[in-house]
């Protein structure tokens, strides 16, 4: 940081360290910290349900959101629940949603096992994808603006021309998941292939969290991947650019008209500095063709601009591309207030382009609402700061283009199929074929069974940690009984995903703790082992199963569990704790159908 | 030379506790917002403010002040 940022206020200081793109992350932890006790103009919730983990994500979308104006409150979700997640988002009034599914774990490394998966089980997960996502996108049809991230492949092909079988099936999930994206007008993909390309495979993934704890991405990717969709999001609501007021000397040409006369202005397609121009002219004409408006604001006496757009064989724009023409001597502030006044809007949602320091600084001084960007110096990056600024004016808008392509998404076949299936959350849950596997004090479980209860936070009732030892204890003992729960699915086996243990006392069965893994909540497992806990209990003789709930800073989600699986809520004290009982013969929660139930030992 | 008191407001800042409450006793069984999360956080966050890489095999677990400190001192030791 220069010195004369550290004699700046501690907001400047905060606001520039979330600018440079070289703050580390303790320095932005404490930009954020100081900008987010300023007060807001708009705040916005925002959720994040992701497939990996991505904590660092809301960070930087925190970020880019306060950057762009808008103080984002960031919700995650849990691990791979996309349905689930919407529904708790909408119940906690989030209205804007980052879905985010992931390649490599739809099965576990799955680009490892994909070139031996045959063709059935590909298809399978094809509609899995396809159900998941839609069923979740249905649930955010309320939100404001709501992105999917595509597919990506986290690791390289072998074969040089690219087009392995991950490749193909990368190509083949993600034509799936923009079809099921076109069904929402409030939903927009995100093309996370090119967030990819734009940072580079190397600096997007960080192996050691990936494995440790499933989270595959850097600071880097996932602040990218956040710019983007602010962008898209048009910062949160903070601004909605719909007009381009250009200059045109040095801006839209090289040279200067009134010196250099119509033929001495550079716009050569095949000469330098000229090419340069000639480029950012079709990319300023394709964003008209994308429906934003075009305007001129410029220095000039207006007959020499006329001829250079009437008969300059190197001019792509044209006059009928333009709206509004302020062409004179004028300050540009004044010229910018007529302009916005002739169109009907406002200024913030004009974008202003010129390569005069003294102009642009005129602009942001008097017209701060204007969103101002001054032509490189440095020619070369004139199309790139281009592309920038297009992102402003049309990453939040469905263009023309991009309908048609949504309609030949419509048409394709596939979808349609599905589409004639009656789908609904039951049914999707049917599809998956899930199996629970009770195992009741299965000592090869023991170290499992003691992780898991080491590391289950959200989903864990009474967050008793047991060592191995213990498990052990309480697997030999004949006063408690020690359930392992396996999940599987048709796509194979999510392993132990949870434990119940049950201690008998003479005629009670107390329920000592009941936790899940994250992985598998929002399927029913929950309830479904229950009739078979209390069939054991009943076969024990316990006429009565008592439980209890005890808070953590971080298990509320559980909080009324027992309730929800018919218990009878005996005490509630102040710190939050509660106690439940059920007589063993009036418990009649049954399996969820779409489950089947196993059990052993 | 390991900057203690950076190392202690940098946790600060990560785990959201008054930095001056960050010692030998802080560890991730004594602060609440301390999760495997957070941890990884607090590994990429030690990585930047410090200029280290942290081998694959310490990353899980330094899990405590005093480990951080041992870690970290050896890398920036071994760097000088």
């Amino acid at each position: 940081m220069s010195a004369e940022l550290l004699d700046a206020g501690p907001v400047t200081q905060a606001r520039a360290a979330l600018e440079s793109p070289t703050s580390t992350l303790p320095q932005l932890l404490r930009a954020l910290a100081v900008l987010e006790r300023e007060p807001a103009q708009r705040t916005v919730r925002l959720g994040v349900s992701a497939a990996v983990t991505v904590d660092l994500l809301g960070i930087h979308l925190r970020r880019h959101g306060l950057l762009a104006g808008t103080r984002l409150e960031v919700f995650q979700g849990n691990h791979d629940d996309p349905i689930g997640d919407v529904e708790r988002f909408v119940a906690d009034g989030v209205d804007h949603l980052v879905l985010l599914p992931f390649f490599d774990d739809l099965l576990p490394s799955l680009e490892a096992q994909l070139p031996g998966l045959p063709e059935s089980t590909v298809d399978a997960l094809e509609d899995r994808v396809r159900l998941r996502y839609r069923l979740a996108l249905e649930r955010a049809g309320g939100m404001a603006a709501v992105f999917v991230g595509g597919f990506h492949r986290s690791g390289a092909p072998a074969d040089v021309s690219g087009r392995d079988v991950v490749a193909v099936a990368v190509d083949r999930f993600n034509a799936a998941l923009r079809e099921e994206v076109a069904r929402f007008p409030n939903t927009r993909f995100l093309d996370t292939e090119d967030v990819l390309a734009a940072v580079g495979r190397a600096a997007a993934f960080d192996p050691r969290f990936w494995f440790r704890a499933k989270a595959p991405y850097t600071g880097t990717y996932l602040d990218e991947l956040a710019r983007r969709v602010t962008a898209a999001a048009r910062g949160f609501g903070a601004h909605y650019l719909k007009v381009l007021a250009l200059d045109c000397d040095g801006t839209l040409w090289g040279g200067v008209l009134g010196e250099d006369g119509p033929h001495g202005i550079a716009l050569d397609p095949h000469d330098h500095p000229g090419n340069v121009f000639w480029r950012v002219q079709h990319l300023i004409a394709g964003l008209r063709r994308q429906g934003v408006v075009l305007c001129l604001v410029t220095k000039n006496n207006p007959e020499d601009v006329d001829e250079v757009f009437a008969g300059h064989p190197g001019m792509v724009l044209r006059d009928e591309d333009l709206v509004v023409k302020k062409v004179g001597w004028a300050d540009k502030p004044s010229s910018i207030r007529e302009l916005a006044a002739e169109l009907g809007v406002g200024l913030d949602s004009i974008a202003f382009l010129d390569d005069s320091s003294f102009e642009c600084e005129a602009v942001r001084q008097q017209l701060p609402m204007v969103t101002t960007v001054q032509v490189p110096s440095v020619l070369s990056d004139y199309p790139r700061v281009l592309g920038r600024l297009a992102e402003l004016l049309v990453a939040g808008g469905v263009t023309d283009e991009s309908r048609d392509k949504t309609e030949q998404y419509r048409r394709r076949a596939r979808a349609q199929a599905l589409q004639a299936q009656a789908v609904d959350h039951e049914s999707y849950l049917r599809s998956l074929q899930l199996t629970v596997e009770l195992r009741r004090d299965e000592r090869a479980d023991a170290p499992r069974v003691s992780e898991l209860s080491q590391k289950s936070n959200q989903f864990n009732l009474t967050t008793r940690r047991y060592g191995v030892a213990d498990v052990e204890r309480l697997m030999g003992s004949d006063r408690h009984t020690v359930y392992s729960l396996v999940v599987g699915d048709r796509f194979g086996s999510a392993g132990l995903t949870g434990a119940v243990v049950v201690r008998w006392d003479a005629d009670v069965a107390d329920v000592e703790s009941f936790f899940l893994s994250c992985r598998v909540l929002g399927r029913g497992i929950e309830t479904a082992i229950w009739p078979l806990v209390v069939a054991d209990a009943v076969g024990r003789g316990a006429r009565e199963l008592r439980a209890s709930f005890l808070p953590t800073a971080k298990n509320a989600q559980v909080a009324e569990f027992y309730d929800r699986l018919g218990l009878r809520l005996d005490t509630a004290s102040e710190d939050g704790a509660r106690t439940y009982s059920v007589g063993t013969a009036d418990f009649t929660t049954p399996v969820p159908e779409w489950i089947e139930m196993t059990h052993a030992g | 030379m390991l900057d203690e008191k950076a190392l202690q407001e940098l946790l600060g800042t990560v785990l959201e506790v008054d930095p001056a409450t960050v010692g030998p006793a802080t560890d991730m069984d004594t602060v609440e917002s301390w999760d495997s999360l957070r941890h990884m956080m607090l590994v990429l966050a030690l990585e930047e403010e410090f200029g280290v890489q942290i081998p694959d095999e310490d990353a899980g677990s330094i899990t405590s002040y005093p480990l951080i400190k041992l870690v970290l001192g050896d890398l920036l030791s071994a760097r000088a």
